[in-house]
């Protein structure tokens, strides 16, 4: 990786839609100018409280990560946008966000100088807990005033975890919750989902926050 | 606003029955006139199974799925492999026990025995196979002993067996195994072995293990069948059934009267998993209000679900299906019964229950990589192929079941070596999931029907052996879907990164 291209920067798109549709997205991606992507299965939220009452309060998503350079990940998200309707309820969202380097890609292959989104009204905060804590997490967020979240199985291992099982190597299973938050409650939400699980405390998880650059399709309280 | 979470599911259901109803609506007003009550009891039946199928696979998401998973994943943990399988027999034998599909077949194999075989003590044997192969699977997961090597040596077993045992013990068997691996047993095994899998750290391990479970214990019933016949030595059965069907004109008087057997069955199936789940609640899993409310309300869920889908098959497709079968056979035209077959066998598929918890299962697991429409089609045409070959058996006396059954397996097992082994999981598994309650009774009439119309051919010995089929085809289609997705899977102008 050595071409050093002076002001291009590329862009992380993900976007995060309803299950069945992944595969339509990265499709469309693709036909704007976006290389390729990598597409896996989680878990929204939804808010509703006979929904609550009946214990359905789990949808299956697909999340879909795409990376692009800058004005190729800008135009694709716009379409993207208008071809699955992001702003009506319950579409999805796609956001964008700014990466400093990728490896791999045989079309993009520069690293970024100047990573500042137009738009940083929002950040991403992404929280790594054990299998089970998740519903905690998104509890704890949406008391802090966020409006719902995704959640991603995945599996991973602190330094003191890794064990063995008969004779299988197992790794922990953890859950990934990412929130999507504007700038002035994300510390707010951060702190509460801090408190309330003690994130601090070692072997609990963790907490990382992420500058977005573009969002669309979130749910904004004041528009209803 | 947002009860399209409901409706989405209730969508993707209805995609699936609506085919089925479309060919007996083509065939009432072509073929085969079903008369205007079996017509509109039908259509309601379609209803009710649309209706409960939703609510029941909501149900199984919520409440059998996670139980499962709970139970498997804690089973790991513990370490030890005599709780392991100590658990496994305990959960085997009451899951299988409770499996309404099984008694059923219990009380026919009861009369044409003339008591020989009575039906508990069918039941008990069938269970204890269960109970035994279950462990035995847990124990393969643990242990990382491929699961190719160990359905060649559980096979080798039941061929030796076979040879051993009168063909109409062959036939129970097999139909045996495949009425244990029911609507509720299917999903519970599934997410059983989900459970230990999902905490294993080579990610191709976990994902391929995940399958397979299924597959195995419906060995352990054909064992233990077989292995009875041996030693009881009955080979004739001599007796007829009385056969329970009943024509009337009334619309909504037999689903009233099947609707409290309906009930009571679920609540069967049922209970096992229930009284498991709230015992681990107490001793291992401790779920919080919210976690444990969810499950419960998952299994209220699966209880109204099945009782519905079940009201809806046996009260609406029953007598459908032996109508069309008696009418189609009557035409005496043998193209045409195995061309009907094979297109019913393809549209009845698409309505089981298991196979949807099937298909999402896979998605799951593989993040989408194994299409669930391709395997949709792949099952469909293998149970498709099941039923046309069922229709020539009946038709040709030429035929016997074990002239199908025996190059069958022989072919799966030979395909298990060579098929990229996640496939082999998926294949064995839907084995045990083709043969659920849609085809235990629509095609199970259907083959009835055809066999009344068709001189020489008996209703029952004929009857038999229709869901050993069904079980038998899917673990071919399926292996060589997977051989298919082996051939396209590499990229072009990349290395292949191994990705079996």
């Amino acid at each position: 990786m050595t071409g050093n291209i002076e002001g291009k920067t590329i862009e992380l798109i993900c976007v995060i839609v309803n299950c069945g549709h992944g595969s339509k997205v990265l499709k469309t991606a693709r036909h704007y100018g976006v290389n390729g992507g990598t597409i896996f299965i989680g878990r929204g939220t939804v808010h509703n409280r006979l929904l609550e009452f009946l214990s359905l309060y789990d949808v299956r998503k697909e999340i879909v990560l795409m990376a692009a350079e800058s004005s190729v990940a800008e135009s694709a998200v716009e379409t993207l946008n208008e071809e699955m309707h992001f702003d009506r309820p319950h579409h999805g969202i796609a956001f964008s966000m700014p990466i400093t380097r990728i490896i791999g890609s045989r079309c993009i292959s520069c690293e970024s100088t100047s990573v500042r989104g137009e738009n940083d009204m929002y950040n991403a905060i992404v929280t790594i807990v054990d299998k089970g804590r998740a519903e905690d997490v998104i509890e704890a967020a949406e008391k802090a005033g966020s409006t719902g979240g995704t959640i991603i199985n995945a599996r991973g291992a602190g330094v003191h975890e890794t064990s063995k099982l008969f004779s299988m190597e197992i790794e922990p299973e953890k859950e990934i919750v990412l929130i999507l938050a504007n700038k002035e409650s994300t510390d707010r939400i951060a702190e509460s989902i801090n408190e309330s699980l003690k994130i601090d405390e070692p072997g609990k998880g963790i907490i990382f926050i992420q500058e977005v650059s573009k969002t669309y399709g979130l749910y904004k309280p004041d528009m209803n | 606003m947002c009860l399209n979470v409901l409706l989405d599911k209730f969508k993707e259901v209805l995609i699936s029955v609506l085919p089925i109803t479309v060919i007996v609506l083509i065939l009432n007003f072509t073929l085969v006139p079903l008369g205007i009550p079996t017509l509109v009891r039908f259509l309601a039946g379609a209803l009710l199974v649309a209706v409960g199928l939703t609510i029941f696979l909501i149900g199984v998401d919520l409440g059998i799925t996670p139980v499962g998973k709970l139970m498997g994943t804690s089973l790991a943990k513990t370490n030890k492999i005599w709780i392991v399988v100590v658990s496994g027999v305990i959960l085997g034998f009451f899951i299988s026990i409770a499996e309404p599909d099984l008694h059923i077949l219990a009380g026919q194999v009861d009369s044409v025995t003339n008591g020989i075989v009575s039906k508990w003590m069918l039941v008990a044997v069938v269970s204890v196979g269960i109970a035994l192969l279950l462990a035995a699977g847990l124990m393969r997961i643990v242990m990382n002993i491929p699961l190719y090597k160990t359905l060649t040596m559980f096979y080798l077993i039941i061929f030796v067996l076979a040879f051993f045992s009168s063909p109409v013990f062959l036939a129970i068997a097999f139909d045996a195994s495949g009425a244990t691996t029911g609507a509720l047993t299917v999903p519970f095994v599934l997410a059983l072995a989900i459970g230990i899998s999902a905490l294993k750290k080579d990610s191709k391990a976990s994902e391929k293990d995940s399958f397979g479970l299924v597959g195995i214990i419906s060995a352990g019933a054909i064992m233990s069948v077989l292995a009875m016949s041996i030693i009881k030595r009955t080979d004739e059965i001599s007796g007829t059934l009385d056969s329970s069907q009943y024509f009337t004109d009334s619309v909504i008087a037999p689903f009233l009267n099947i609707l409290p057997d309906m009930a009571r069955d679920s609540v069967i199936a049922l209970l096992p998993m229930l009284v498991l789940f709230i015992i681990f609640q107490v001793i291992s899993f401790r779920l919080n209000r919210k976690h444990f409310r969810a499950i419960t309300m998952g299994f209220v869920y699966t209880f109204i679900g099945l009782t519905l889908f079940l009201t809806g098959v046996n009260a609406g497709f029953m007598d459908v299906g032996t109508i069309v079968g008696y009418g189609i056979a009557a035409r005496g035209n043998t193209l045409l019964t195995v061309c009907i077959g094979f297109l019913l066998g393809v549209v009845t598929i698409l309505a089981e229950p298991a196979v949807y918890v099937l298909t999402h299962q896979i998605e799951d697991v593989t993040s989408g990589y194994v299409n669930r429409k391709l395997v949709m089609s792949a099952l469909a045409i293998g149970i498709g192929t099941a039923v046309a070959m069922s229709m020539l058996r009946i038709i040709i006396p030429g035929i016997k079941l074990w002239h199908y059954l025996l190059p069958g397996y022989i072919i799966s097992i030979i395909l298990s070596f060579f098929t990229p082994k996640l496939f082999v999981g998926i294949a064995f598994d839907s084995g045990g999931v083709a043969s659920g309650p849609m085809t235990a009774t629509f095609i199970l009439a259907f083959a009835q029907g055809v066999a009344d119309a068709i001189e020489g051919a008996d209703v029952l010995a004929d009857g038999f052996g229709m869901i050993s089929m069904v079980a038998m085809t899917p673990l071919i289609a399926l292996q060589i879907l997977g051989l298919i997705y082996k051939a396209k899977s590499h990229k072009g102008g990349l290395t292949d990164d191994g990705k079996y």
